[in-house]
């Protein structure tokens, strides 16, 4: 008999039902495989035991609160079970060489510098002119940064959309002007022709000077008030 | 010489044509003459709290608003014909007149306010055309805008906000600057004089782009700068709380200690 055998038949060999001749071959198993001794040993231990005792007396007090207890630990043990690494970016990529993390380094300390000029620069920048329009020259690097890629609009781009905007209104005043024009009388028409020359004279000036430089910004903020002048006279007098 | 005359009938009817022609010429004249040069007289008394505030928008002609010290606004005009509709409001707090608006599409004349209100009054005006005078008012605002032609005076004015603007005429401004206070004067074309202590505390941008004519006299010390080529002054006096702003683009800005 083997060890295979002997296991198969051991259970019913420690309850003495197995016939004589098989009871004889598994006992002379056991006398010469130790392993299969200590295994019978064993089980004739548990059969001795859960003969002897009453099963009330192997329960716990409280059998549902241990199955409870089990439970958590099984889910506990399932939850801290490490999952399998993925095999991603960051796996492959954490075998960085020498020069690149040189390089990475190097970029952060750029940036870093480049972050702190400019917020140095913000925070000791209020000059007197800070209560006027913007400028490039009161732009912060940032902006100028932004502008050049393209995210915001420079100065001179916003000074020609609000220019198109300022004259869109004034095209519509331009013409409650004219359906108001006939009602005034003559000290008006003057006063109006007058003023509007003037302020048209200094709006062809700025328009000169921003042509010959663009980046002329006190000839911008200028013109832009300028127009909001010539707004204003239009708005006044159509409502005389 | 009565006999002859009785006998020349032809004398009598002439006389007679002559005198017909003067009294008819004079009355029509008369009536001319008030149509041309004759005004009208509004005049009216509310009275206000202290803090009262004026709005007035007048269309053509001189409004002088002076502060006394009664707890009343005083409005007197004169109505050049033909004849302006006038028709205030009083507001809680506010006194408001608005011309334009009461006149709208109607040809009338010119109309000159004299206007007197608390010392503590804020005075808001507004006029087409016309000089504007604000003269001892110490309110929160002081603001005087012409549309058009016109000066602008300010005396005596206490207020910690001031706006004075106009398109072609002078502005002058005497008065005090009040810490944390606002002041902006702009004018297309004159000239803008600010009459201000020199030991005021104020940050200043002055500009004057066309002409650089910019006087500051013994204002600043060597805390001003020039930028742009000499077209504007940036600087600050004292502490620098309030802010001063002035803008002629085609004239002069000159500052006199007071």
């Amino acid at each position: 008999m083997n060890c295979e055998e002997c296991h198969q038949n051991l259970s019913v060999f420690l309850d003495n039902e197995l016939d004589s001749g098989l009871s004889a071959a598994v006992q002379t198993h056991l006398a010469l495989c130790p392993e299969c001794a200590k295994l019978c040993a064993d089980f004739a231990m548990i059969l001795e035991t859960c003969g002897e005792s009453p099963t009330d007396d192997i329960l716990p007090p409280n059998s549902q609160a241990l199955w409870c207890r089990i439970n958590n630990l099984i889910e506990t043990e399932i939850k801290t079970t490490p999952e399998p690494v993925k095999k991603g970016w960051f796996s492959r990529g954490w075998n960085f060489t020498f020069s690149q993390v040189g390089a990475a380094a190097v970029g952060i300390v750029l940036i870093s510098v480049l972050l702190t000029i400019v917020g140095l620069r913000n925070y000791f920048e209020p000059t007197a002119d800070d209560f006027t329009s913007r400028s490039t020259a009161s732009q912060t690097t940032f902006e100028k940064v932004l502008s050049k890629v393209g995210l915001v609009e420079t100065p001179q781009q916003a000074r020609e959309r609000r220019f198109r905007e300022q004259q869109v209104a004034i095209d519509y005043w331009t013409k409650r002007v004219a359906l108001r024009r006939a009602q005034w009388d003559g000290r008006m028409r003057d006063a109006f022709d007058r003023n509007l020359y003037v302020i048209d004279e200094s709006v062809n000036e700025y328009n000169r000077l921003l042509q010959s430089n663009p980046e002329d910004e006190l000839s911008g903020e200028m013109l832009d008030a300028v127009m909001t002048e010539k707004m204003n006279l239009l708005r006044a007098f159509s409502d005389l | 010489m009565i006999r002859n005359i009785k006998h020349r009938p032809g004398i009598i009817r002439v006389a007679k044509a002559t005198i017909s022609c003067v009294l008819a010429v004079t009355f029509i004249f008369s009536f001319g003459v008030r149509d041309t040069f004759g005004q009208r007289r509004f005049s009216r008394t509310y009275p206000a709290g202290k803090n009262v505030r004026l709005v007035l928008m007048n269309r053509s002609g001189m409004v002088t608003v002076t502060g006394w010290d009664r707890n009343e606004i005083s409005i007197s005009a004169y109505l050049e014909l033909p004849a302006a509709q006038i028709a205030p409001q009083s507001l809680t707090d506010k006194i408001y007149i608005n011309l334009v608006k009461d006149n709208q599409g109607r040809d009338v004349g010119s109309v000159n306010f004299e206007v007197r209100v608390p010392y503590e009054a804020s005075v808001d005006i507004e006029t087409t055309i016309g000089n504007l005078n604000v003269i001892s008012v110490r309110g929160g605002l002081v603001r005087a805008r012409i549309n058009s032609d016109g000066d602008i005076t300010l005396t005596n004015i206490g207020s910690a906000t001031v706006a004075a603007e106009n398109v072609t005429g002078n502005i002058l401004f005497d008065g005090l600057i009040v810490d944390d206070g606002n002041y902006r004067f702009s004018s297309m074309q004159g000239r803008i004089t600010l009459r201000i202590p020199f030991t005021a505390s104020f940050r200043l941008v002055a500009t004057a782009p066309s002409t650089r004519s910019i006087d500051l006299g013994t204002l600043g010390g060597g805390r001003m700068r020039l930028l742009s080529d000499g077209r504007r002054i940036v600087g600050q006096n004292g502490d620098g709380s309030a802010i001063i702003s002035v803008t002629n683009q085609r004239g002069s800005i000159a500052f006199l200690k007071r």
